[in-house]
């Protein structure tokens, strides 16, 4: 067993690093002061994990499956963990994302006995023809409750504009069809694929003490054999499927996203490409750039803009998304807008502000428990430490930013989605 | 942490602070009180984002964000909210302790010297605020209103309380209607500026790891002198004497049934909590008797969740459900309902509520902006509890408590919205 404390001096935080004998990473990030504690263990299976080798044989699953099992690991033999959350008073949740799971529980009494049912969870999977076909209704009210939503839907439809063979083109909860295919042996086998203490990390913040952790890990924990799985993700060129994408959904104004597709093909953006790609959106379209003041003067955006990068194993792109009466004006403007950049660069003022913007907000992440540890667990399965950002920012120069501009936002691959009414 | 201090500046000013080191980032908000009036009501929210937009210092709103930026970016931002029968429009800024910056700044002296910029100074000109401001806020303004049909859970319920509340204030909705924005004019936004001024109830809040004397000290010589006139609405209590029913048709997979309740109204923080506790026994947590039946023995619904607004005396209970089980999920919603009130409840249900309602009030306490809307929430109320000694009064509810606030529900009303 590994037992190390790392600190940072710039932010005055520190947090401890378990490599446990049972194979599970454990990250205990105490926060001085706090009454709750907020515990997640995830694995590296999310809903892009459709095709995988396991055990030397290639398998295919439904899509959706990552997200049913994660639905149905919340019941054991003995009830499901909501029941036994409540009873200790802890509040808990689940969730699956495009490339991980989690499960999770917050409490201000009851640590120990939360973090049992914790380890119970993931550690005892049960799954029967019943229990597994019980679920289908509950799943598919999910999905529907999905379709209905806008800022979903606008979402999926933009990542099926950029995305010809990725999976992250296909809805987290898969379809109403595709979840009828999951039986419990593809729901046991997705387990004993990725359900392995070595490929999790469970992350605890605010009022944690390693030791405890230690402790109760010790007790609960089942040490795993490692297994050998590997993704299989299809080839996916450059090039994106539409410029344009459109969907008609009762709504009193047209929602749009605007995504530009970039190179996909070098795994994960190390924390310094993040931290620059962040500096260069601010600058580019934050609310004291001169574009989005275009934007606003033209009644092509309202204060519920935004963008954001979104990035994983074999996909990365930067997206725009907001409100407007006209998504089209908007989405031309922004288009001009990046060719230029392309020509100019960023100012060395506009890179100030922006950087300073950057570094408050990286900052502000500290004081939010949920934060620290969906950055602790992204870090662990991404390889990124969670200090490495706020010190990047520290150090980084506008040319660092130039140079990043020119893998980013080429006006040539980009797609609009809109959801707008009849 | 510190308790929550509270100072008061002058008639109908109060100064409320918590000094607390955990946090890297500080929250100074201001919050105007008033009865939610339908001549008001627009030029009010519409006011909120003006404000927000530019000031004398800072005289666009580019000026404004750059100073924002210079300040680590930090954030300033308006919320209008409904408080019961009361308008409640913050203004709030947020931004990094001083010990975080990285060239030594005051950060949080000068953002408590930009919100007051914000609510005294702004770019006025012979009691007109700029042309070109209005414009572009009472568009966005519209666009926001617009944009609550998209949301279409948020929607039901929005639609269910116009309904039921018809003729009370309490339908105005936070922003008024979407006619009251459009027909506003400058001069209306200028004379909601000075009125909100001069009577509106204040609530200033500063939380985080500065000593809020200094910006105690401005503020009390922005409000120190002036006298104000704090209006004041009256409870009215409402008996419902047949249930009304509203459906309206859209192209929606799902469909959403809201169920409006009158119920206790009782101005005492404790007994706001007796009724938040009924309310978390009936369908508040995934223990409740809606999750535990409704959506996960019987299926009917994805999501069934009740909700009470202490400061208005009413409840509701909406949830997502397929069309063809509309009738069957309001039906068994009112049988649960029937053995609430009948006492049916187990020991296990009574405890777990209890235990889920401390846990998020003592949760609150580990956030500044959780804590920051707990007190202005309970801000009408009397008696207000700290979330300590809310937790702690929680475990002494009794059953027969529970029991009687439930008897004092009554349905009201029953929203549909009905896909296909």
């Amino acid at each position: 067993m590994e037992f190390t404390k790392i600190t940072n001096k710039r932010m005055n935080e520190e947090y401890y690093r378990i490599k446990h004998g049972s194979g599970l990473e454990i990250i205990v990030y105490p926060k001085k002061g706090f009454n709750s504690a907020y515990a997640s263990i995830g694995t590296k299976f999310g809903s892009i994990y459709s095709k995988f080798i396991f055990d030397g044989k290639e398998v295919t699953v439904p899509d959706g499956t990552a997200h049913y099992l994660e639905h149905k690991l919340f019941e054991s033999e003995d009830g499901d963990a909501f029941s036994k959350y409540a009873k200790v008073g802890a509040s808990a949740n689940a969730y699956t994302s495009f490339d991980m799971t989690c499960y999770l529980f917050s409490c201000t009494d009851n640590f120990k006995k939360s973090l049992e049912i914790l380890f119970d969870l993931v550690q005892s999977p049960y799954f029967t023809n019943e229990t597994v076909a019980k679920e289908q209704g509950i799943i598919s009210q999910e999905i529907k409750m999905y379709d209905d939503s806008p800022d979903w839907r606008v979402m999926m439809n933009l990542f099926n504009g950029l995305y010809h063979n990725h999976p992250i083109n296909k809805d987290i909860a898969g379809s109403v069809e595709t979840i009828a295919k999951i039986t419990p042996e593809i729901l046991y086998e997705c387990y004993s694929a990725y359900y392995n203490l070595n490929n999790m990390v469970l992350a605890v913040v605010g009022a944690a003490d390693p030791y405890e952790v230690l402790a109760i890990a010790d007790e609960k924990l089942k040490p795993s054999k490692k297994v050998d799985t590997k993704v299989i993700f299809p080839d996916e060129p450059y090039d994106i499927v539409k410029n344009y994408t459109e969907q008609i959904l009762p709504v009193g104004l047209p929602q749009f996203e605007l995504g530009f597709k970039e190179n996909g093909a070098d795994g994960y953006a190390t924390n310094k490409e993040l931290v620059t790609t962040s500096i260069l959106l601010n600058a580019f379209i934050g609310e004291s750039s001169e574009l989005y003041r275009r934007l606003l003067d033209e009644k092509l955006i309202n204060s519920g803009f935004g963008s954001e990068y979104l990035e994983g194993l074999g996909y990365r792109s930067v997206i725009f998304s907001g409100e407007s009466s006209d998504p089209k004006a908007a989405a031309e403007m922004i288009r001009d807008a990046a060719e230029k950049i392309h020509k100019n660069g960023i100012s060395q003022s506009e890179f100030e502000l922006a950087r300073k913007t950057i570094y408050g907000r990286l900052a502000a992440g500290f004081d939010h428990k949920e934060n620290i540890a969906s950055e602790l667990i992204n870090g662990h399965f991404t390889g990124r430490k969670i200090f490495e950002s706020v010190e990047a920012v520290a150090k980084i120069t506008l040319n660092d930013v130039n140079e990043r501009l020119e893998h980013q936002l080429d006006a040539d691959n980009s797609c609009l989605s809109v959801v707008k009414s009849k | 942490m510190s308790e929550f201090v509270q100072r008061k500046i002058c008639n109908g000013v109060t100064f409320g602070s918590i000094t607390d080191d955990r946090f890297k980032i500080g929250r100074l908000s201001a919050t105007l009180l008033v009865p939610l009036s339908r001549q008001t009501a627009a030029a009010n929210a519409l006011l909120s984002c003006v404000l927000t937009r530019s000031c004398k210092r800072y005289p666009n709103f580019t000026a404004l964000s750059r100073k924002l930026d210079s300040l680590y970016g930090a954030a300033l931002y308006p919320s209008v909210r409904q408080i019961g029968d009361y308008q409640a429009l913050t203004i709030a800024v947020s931004g990094i302790d001083d010990a975080y910056a990285l060239d030594g700044e005051f950060v949080s002296a000068e953002l408590a010297d930009l919100l007051s910029s914000i609510i005294f100074e702004p770019d006025v000109n012979g009691g007109l605020f700029k042309e070109e401001d209005i414009e572009q806020e009472k568009r966005q303004l519209l666009e926001n209103i617009d944009s609550e049909y998209n949301d279409k859970r948020y929607y039901a319920v929005k639609r269910c309380i116009e309904n039921m509340c018809s003729d009370e204030l309490y339908s105005i909705g936070r922003f008024g209607s979407r006619q009251d924005v459009e027909s506003l004019k400058n001069a209306d936004v200028y004379a909601a500026w000075e009125r909100l001024l001069s009577d509106a109830r204040v609530e200033l809040t500063m939380l985080g790891n500065t000593s809020p004397d200094k910006a105690y000290e401005g503020f009390v010589k922005y409000f120190g002198s002036k006298p104000r006139t704090i209006d004041a609405v009256e409870h009215t209590e409402i008996v419902p004497n047949e249930v009304r029913y509203v459906c309206e048709n859209q192209e929606l997979s799902q469909s959403k049934l809201v169920m409006g309740f009158r119920c206790n109204y009782d101005n005492d923080d404790a007994a706001a909590l007796e009724n938040s506790l009924m309310s978390a026994v009936l369908g508040g947590t995934p223990t409740s008797k809606l999750f535990l039946n409704v959506r996960e023995k019987q299926s009917l619904c994805y999501y069934c969740v009740s909700r009470v607004d202490n400061n208005k005396g009413i409840m509701l209970i909406d949830s997502g459900v397929e069309t063809e089980n509309i009738d069957k999920a309001r039906d068994a919603v009112l049988e649960q309902l029937t053995l609430l009130k009948n006492g049916d409840i187990s020991d296990e249900e009574l405890t777990n509520a209890k235990l889920a309602l401390k846990n998020s009030l003592m949760s609150s306490l580990d956030s500044l902006a959780a804590l920051q809307s707990y007190y202005i929430g309970g801000v009408l109320r009397k008696n207000q509890l700290t979330p300590l000694k809310a937790a702690e009064l929680t475990d002494k509810i009794s059953k027969e408590r529970i029991v009687e606030l439930a008897n004092k529900v009554q349905l009201d009303t029953v929203f549909t919205l009905r896909g296909n």
